[in-house]
Parts: C-alpha cells; structure tokens; sequence
C-alpha cells in the first residue's frame, strides 16, 4: 500500500468582500432575508446588461499579488453555458482564457521545511442564486445571484491532506488578512473541491473530483477516505473512472454524484457584453500599495517589540485585534503590555457584552494612558481591573475613576514610607523573621496591604517588602 | 382625417408651438390610421389609453423640443415598462417588463408619445418578419410582399405614415433591408452610439437600435435624441454626441466615395445596379468622386455572421427556462421536462434552428475550428473597411440584391433568408453606421434603396449625402395602399 502517491488540486471558491454584487449594483450581503438584495441584472431579465465594480478587480489584483501570481494587463469574461435553475441566465460569467493571475504560489512549512504549492490560476466569477429545498420544490435565493468569486485553483502539488490543510489555513490567513475576503467556510463565503489520485508510477492517476466540502477538517478526511478507497479499489485489480463525487460528514467518506463521460462541454466564449480590460502598471502598482498588513509582517512586528510567541499566535488568529493593537504601533508605547490588555481583561469583558472596543467609551487615548501607567507601575493591573467597567461605560478620566473608587494609587515613595513605617513599629516580628520563620513575611504583607486599602501592588509590594527587611 | 403624419418632424413642430394642433391630435390621427391599417399587421401592441393619456398631460408642458408630442413605435424586442414586450415570440407573449430601456427612457424624457409596439422576426431572427408569433406584417406598397425583417413591423408603419418615426433594432441588417424594401430611411448607428440596455439580446456583439423615419432630418433629429454614453452598458462608447443634422444641406463637392465591387456584382437585380449607377453619376455631376474598391473577405461576411450570430444567440436565449418569465410549460414532470418542453413549445422553428446552430458552433473543438476563426476574419473584414476609409468619406452600395418579394416566396428555404442580408451584413461585422435611403422605384414600383456606410461615428456625413440625394430626387414616398 505505501507505495503509492497521492496527488491532491484544490480549486477554492472565495466570496470577495465587496459592497456590491459584481456584475449590478444590488449589496452584496447574502445573509439578509431571502430575496432582499435583488434587481433585473441579478434575475437574468431580458434585455439587460452588465457592469463591471471596480472593487473586485481591485480585490482580484490583490489576490494576485499575494499569491505571487502574474497579473494579466489585458483580460476579457467569457460565458460558461449550461442550465441550472440556480443560474439565472443559462450562462455564468466567468474568465477561462485570460484569468487575472497566473503561476503563482503559496509557501507552507511541513515538518520543519518549506514547500511551494502552485497556484495555476486566478479568476473572477459570478455566484450563482442559493437553492433551498423545501418540501417537494426548490425555492430560489437571488440575494446570491452575482455576488464576486474569485477562484483560486491549485497545480497538482499537494502530496497530502496534511499539506492540504496547511495550504488551506496558509491561504485563508492571507486573504483574510488582505482584507478581500472574510473567508467563512462554514458560512460558504469559502469553499473547497479538491482532486485527488493515487499512482504507483510518476504518471499521475485518474483524477476524482470531490465537490463543496464544508469545513477543513472536512477537507482532510475527504482526501483520507479518498486516498484509501482509491487504493483499495486498485488493489482489488479494478481501473478508476474520472467521477465527481461528494463528502458526507455522517460516514466521513465521499459518496459518488456522477460519472465524467466526455468532458462537460461548457461552450466557452467571450463576453461580448464587457469590453476587453486593459490595466497599467500605475493602477495595478497603486491598488498594491493598498493591501493591508499581511500576518507574516504582523508576525515579524509583534515579536520585533517583544510579546511572546503565543501571544503573537493568539493575536494573529482575531484579526479585529490585531488591527487594533497595529493602531498604536507608531505611538510608542509598550506593546507587550497593549496586547496584554487586549488578550487579556478588554477582550473577555468586550466578549461578554459582545460589542467592538469601538463601540465603547475606552477610546485610544485612555487605552495609551493605561498602558503608561501600568508600564510606569503608576497602575496595578489589580486596579485597572476595578476600574475596567467604568473605563468602557464612562467618559471619566482615569484619575477621577481612582478617586471616585478610593483607590488613588500608591506611589512607590508613598509605600516604601508605609513599609519602612510598618517594619519600624514591629521590631520583635523582624527579629523573628531574621531568625527563619518565613510565615511572618505574610503577616508583614497583610499589613501593607491593610495600610493601602488594598490599592497597592501585590508584586511591588513583596519586592520593596523583600529590600526593606534585608536591609 | 387629418394629414399631419405626412408633415416632416419640423412642421409639425411649428403646428404645436403655435398651438395649432395638440399632440392629442396627432395621437388620435395615428391610432385612426392604425386601425384603419390593421390588415398591414405591423403591431403587435397597441397602447391606445396610455398613449391618449400621455398627450393629453404634455397639452400643459411647454413645447420644448422638436420630438415633443411627437408619436413614435418602438420595436417589440426593446422593453417598455408595463408594456407588453413579446418579442414576436410565443416565450413573451405575455412578458409584462418591469423596466424601461435607456432608449425608452430617452424618448419619454423629450416627451415623445409610444403609441404602440411593432411587429418584427420573432427574437429578430430573420429577414421577412414572417417568423412572427404573430403573423407577418405586410409591405406598404404592395400588401402581397414582404416588409422584409426583422424590423419590419416598424418599416412598415412608417412608410405608411401610420407614425412618423419608429426604433428598429440591426443585427444583421435589420433596420437597412426593411427600410429598402418599404421606402424609408433608417440608419445603423455606429456599434456602441446607442444603448442596448433593455433590448432584449440576439447577438450581443452586433446588435444596434437605430431609428427608422420618413426622411433623413427627422432620421438624424431621433438619432440626436437616442444616442450617447449609458452606465448600464459597458459597450455604449463615451464618445460625445454631436449634432447628426449639422451637415445636412451642406453640398457634396469634393467629397470621396467608394463602391466596393462586390457590391455591383452579378448577385444583384439589375434594376437596382442601374438606379445606384445612376446615383453614381449623379454624385460625380455635382463635384463627388466615386471609385470602385475592393473590401477583403466582404464575400464571406454571410458565413462569418451565421457563426458569431448563431453562437451568441443560443447563449443569449439560454434564460428562457420557463423558471422566471415568460412561457413555462404546463405540468412539468422534472426539471429537465421544464427545460425540454418550455423551450420546445415556447420558441419558433426558426429560432430553434438558430439556437441548434449556434450550440453545435461552440460545442468542443468546433469553438476554435469555427467561432475563433470567424471572429478573426471578422477583425480582417474590419481592418480593410478602416482601411478604406483613410482614402474615403463614405462608401455606398445598393442595400439588397432584390427588392421585396412575395409574402409566399422561398418560405421552405431558410438559407435565403441570409443571402437576403449578404450586402448589409458587412457593416456589422465592422461595427461601422450603415444607412438606407430611397433612391426609386422598380417597374413594379416597389422601393430600392442605397446604402450608405460610414467611418465609425460618422453619422453626420452620412446624413449629409443622404438628405443631398434625397433633396436631388424629391421622389413621392407615401404609399398609395395605405387608407
């Protein structure tokens, strides 16, 4: 058995982030109430035409760049014919022969050495409507109808579904941090077939298509149950016919849809309706510049100023977080400390209220105002959890809210006077500390922190404690 | 009755400013007329109460430009919101559309009257107007001849001043062949002048609207209306609109033109070669030079347009599935019964053919072996056609090789329809302004017209020899069958 190969293509299916459809000017937003979003271009009406938003083929580009595609300057749309009752005008337009990004790649890292895996083709299409099956029929959502794909189709590279998971996860973090995409797969704003053979020799095998799968987990055990059925199946002295099949989640294996007889035949031509696009260097060079901070340059900031590796991972997988803490990276403060915060304390409260730190009082200068203190130990994050809530909901300064809870902060003068005090007036409690009995060191601490009313900070106050009674 | 439908555009303007008539008037004269005419069959749809209505709010609007309350027939497969849009097909015969095209809008905005929709080849397939769903429309000048097609519903109520003006649509000559046969004017605009949102698709990379009127100033003044730049459509050029009736009147000295060989050759009834020579000496009279070129290809133009026509077609009628509008068929078992039998009992034979054609064209390697290599030919065709033009202003030719023919005639030969459109085909090819207007009568006394083709967005010259020639002749033009 081992000694077969397994080769895997995946062709991904990206929504593109766009506030309107592609091709008509009704919102791209296909979660809203069935057939909400929806005008004449998108129901395939007699008589109209398209037009092109500019914002996918920005998008598009940007696709392109990040996936180290050529970029094609001059492109046309052609139409792929055929007829379903999701497609409302019997044709989707598509790009078969001059695709907007060509031979590209993205890089993964498996078992500790990079690999490439090619990117043959990127190209722009049109979604079709969502079929809904009710009852006996079929109803029909045109809130889908037109909204921008680009598809990203792979070079036969992949030689497992481990690698078919890192390609994936690679590939979603980059279009999701390029902003073109929000890249759900369960919301089907991503999704995957993959092609998958098996050969003993270096000629490839017959290739079986596995259609929509939902998840990438999904993805793995697809190509799992496909590599073993495969190979079972020759084994048993039997030859593959090139099939489309799907996966079901119930059995985790694929389940045959239909046999390829000669190749669908799709009548490709171009579409007459959108002029030939012709782009320059100067536009496609400007939309570059556009881009957003893709992670690996994240990646490279956040552990340049320190915050640990987990952290950065931690950060790295919430993309709003990320782009919060970018806000202040130019504003000098201590990042570890930021991300702290924002990982920490700010993220479980803005979780439970499920709210955005935008929507809320604690504005950026707050937020800077606290990272100084807590860097300068003006603040304990002990207090600043007290304060926290009225941080969010108040408008009040943070000395009026230490104030208003009692808890002005103690200044380390202020508590090495307090200590030395405490320290002066039990003078038998030290000698029983200098002569080895530990347990009085806490004793001394409930002091302090008595003296305080509790403002003081536990670590700070263990340290100056530790210095005054070593003395 | 009155007689203010045989007015030109500019005297029936004065007659409203003036107050002397009211568009009321000229809607209830053409509706008189209309039904008096019914038996030319080139309506499809009337739109009687909503035409009187309209004028009658326009009698409180200032008279504020020339087409204002002026009637007007728009060709079935151009769609007018709540007004019926059949496109001559048992698949529309009862489509309601809920928009309007640019082109509508832009006549309603100068205020014009759309008294109804006109008769025509059903999906425009065809160059009789006999495939009509709804019977054909009959020839003016002789009600046992054809009006030809496909826009012939609107060649022939306007050559029987049923209206003063009418929008054809030309995807293969459409607009040109028509108006020869019926004796009017019409003009193909430049591809890309006029918008085609809202006119319902046969071949997108050819079609054209372009108007069809009694007389070249009334021709270019509705083209001046129609024309320019439109958002909805990626292929309406962003060129300016000029004035298309600033040349006309203008003489015709020193102008150059050309008549491409092909054009004079043994395919065309010799009635008509002698009546465009005649032109041809008339042109060289007043100062014009005429040369007989050669354009590369221009023989298989025909060939080329069956290819690129068909293949688009069959994508473009792909929609009608009986799943949105239009026909669906009754008790269908599945989904592929739905498609079968809606498409089957829905279209006519010769869109069917058209359709079957056109698949076959794209299917496999026919793609490359035929749909590729037209479109490159086609590119030859258009490189020799600019070629020409850096030597000439204008190229001519006659329109058809016959004039019109029996309402009976070659119906079991549908290759005739095409060879009908072999001199007018061309032009689409190139995407170039092709024009016909009346140049006589053959013994018979039915219409022959000259085409008149040329540069892109050139429409002015055109209109400019065309009124010379027209003015030259001052030749009767109202049919004498008309009541």
């Amino acid at each position: 058995m081992s000694n077969y190969t397994t080769t895997v293509g995946i062709e991904v299916h990206v929504e593109l982030k766009t506030k309107t459809k592609i091709f008509s000017s009704s919102k791209n937003d296909y979660a809203n109430m069935a057939n909400t979003h929806v005008n004449v271009i998108d129901l395939g009406y007699p008589g109209t035409l398209p037009t092109l938003n500019k914002e996918v083929i920005r998008k598009a580009i940007m696709a392109s760049y990040i996936l180290n595609c050529d970029i094609n300057k001059k492109m046309h749309f052609d139409r792929k014919n055929y007829f379903y009752p999701d497609l409302p005008k019997g044709y989707q337009i598509t790009q078969a022969r001059t695709p907007i990004g060509t031979d590209g790649y993205v890089e993964i890292e498996i078992d500790g050495k990079k690999k490439k895996i090619g990117i043959h083709d990127i190209h722009i299409e049109e979604d079709t409507c969502k079929s809904i099956h009710y009852n006996n029929s079929s109803l029909l959502d045109f809130n889908r109808s037109g909204v921008p794909l680009i598809e990203i189709v792979t070079k036969p590279d992949i030689s497992s579904s481990k690698e078919a998971i890192l390609y994936l996860e690679k590939l979603r973090e980059l279009l999701l941090y390029a902003d073109i995409s929000d890249c759900k797969i369960e919301e089907g704003s991503m999704r995957c077939d993959v092609n998958v053979s098996v050969s003993k020799t270096s000629k490839l095998g017959t290739k079986i298509e596995v259609k929509n799968i939902g998840s990438i987990s999904n993805v793995k055990l697809a190509i799992d149950s496909e590599e073993k059925r495969q190979i079972a199946l020759l084994e048993q002295g039997n030859t593959l016919k090139e099939e489309t099949r799907r996966f079901d989640e119930k059995t985790s294996s694929t389940i045959l849809m239909r046999v390829k007889e000669t190749g669908n035949d799709y009548r490709y031509f171009p579409e007459a309706d959108i002029p030939y696009l012709c782009l320059d260097q100067e536009y496609i060079d400007e939309v570059i510049k556009e881009i957003p901070m893709l992670s690996s340059k994240r990646r490279e900031l956040y552990l340049k100023a320190g915050i640990s590796e987990i952290n950065v991972n931690k950060i790295l997988q919430n993309r709003a977080i990320s782009d919060y803490l970018n806000r202040y990276l130019d504003k000098n403060i201590n990042l570890v400390i930021a991300s702290n915060l924002l990982l920490g304390d700010i993220a479980s409260y803005l979780n439970k209220m499920n709210v955005t730190i935008d929507e809320t009082h604690f504005n950026m200068d707050k937020f800077i105002k606290v990272v100084n203190m807590l860097d300068n130990k003006d603040l304990s994050s002990k207090v600043f959890k007290e304060i926290l809530v009225d941080l969010f909901e108040t408008d009040n300064d943070i000395n009026d809210l230490l104030v208003k809870h009692g808890i002005v902060e103690i200044k380390v003068d202020d508590l090495k006077k307090i200590i030395k005090n405490i320290i002066d007036n039990n003078t038998a409690n030290v000698l029983e500390y200098k002569n080895g009995n530990d347990r009085i060191f806490k004793y001394f601490i409930g002091q302090v922190m008595k003296e305080t009313k509790g403002s003081a900070d536990p670590i700070l106050v263990n340290q100056l404690l530790l210095e005054e009674l070593n003395k | 009755m009155s007689n203010y439908l045989e007015l030109s555009i500019t005297e029936i303007n004065k007659l409203l400013k003036n107050k002397e008539i009211k568009p009321i008037d000229l809607v209830l004269e053409a509706i008189e007329r209309i039904e008096k005419n019914s038996d030319l069959n080139a309506f499809i749809t009337l739109d009687k109460e909503n035409a009187i209505e309209r004028a009658k709010e326009l009698e409180n609007k200032e008279v504020d430009n020339l087409l204002f309350g002026i009637p007007i027939a728009v060709k079935d497969n151009i769609v007018t919101k709540d007004l019926r849009t059949t496109c001559a097909s048992h698949m529309l015969e009862n489509f309601v559309p809920i928009y309007n095209a640019t082109v509508v809008e832009k006549i309603l905005d100068k205020n014009m009257i759309i008294i109804g929709k006109c008769n025509m080849d059903e999906f425009a397939m065809g160059s009789t107007s006999r495939t009509s769903y709804f019977g054909a429309p009959l020839n003016p000048w002789n009600k046992t001849k054809i009006a030809g097609g496909s826009s012939g519903g609107s060649a022939s109520c306007v050559s029987a001043r049923l209206v003063p003006l009418a929008l054809g649509s030309d995807t293969g000559g459409s607009i040109r062949q028509p108006s020869s046969y019926c004796g009017i004017v019409g003009m193909k605009p430049t591809y890309g002048r006029v918008s085609r949102y809202g006119l319902i698709a046969f071949a997108s990379s050819l079609d054209q609207i372009g108007p069809m009127t009694g007389c070249v100033y009334d021709n270019a003044l509705l083209l001046n209306a129609i024309s320019g730049h439109d958002d909805n459509d990626l292929t309406s050029s962003y060129k300016e609109v000029e004035d298309y009736t600033r040349l006309i009147g203008k003489d015709i000295k020193d102008m150059k033109i050309a008549v491409p060989n092909f054009f004079m050759s043994d395919i065309v009834d010799q009635e008509i070669k002698n009546k465009v020579e005649n032109i041809i000496e008339l042109l060289k009279n007043n100062g014009a030079s005429v040369d007989y070129i050669d354009i590369n290809y221009i023989e298989n133009a025909v060939t080329l347009y069956q290819i690129i026509a068909m293949g688009e077609a069959s994508s473009n009628l792909a929609r009608f599935d009986g799943v949105r509008y239009g026909y669906s068929c009754s008790n269908p078992k599945n989904i592929d019964d739905l498609y079968k039998r809606t498409r089957q009992e829905g279209f006519g034979n010769e869109v069917k053919r058209r359709i079957m054609v056109g698949s076959y064209l794209l299917s496999g390697k026919n793609a490359t072996t035929y749909y590729n290599k037209a479109l490159q030919i086609r590119d030859d065709i258009t490189k020799s056609f600019k070629e020409a033009f850096t030597k000439y202003d204008l190229i001519i030719g006659p329109n058809t090789t016959t004039v019109a023919y029996g309402i009976n005639e070659n119906l079991d030969n549908p290759l005739q329809t095409f060879l009908d459109d072999v001199l007018v085909i061309p032009v689409n090819m190139a995407g170039l302004p092709g024009m016909n207007v009346p140049i006589g009568f053959n013994k018979d006394n039915l219409p022959i017209g000259l085409q008149i083709i040329g540069n892109s967005f050139e429409e002015a010259k055109m209109y400019q020899l065309a009124s010379f020639i027209e003015k030259e002749l001052n030749l009767d033009l109202r049919p004498k069958e008309v009541k």
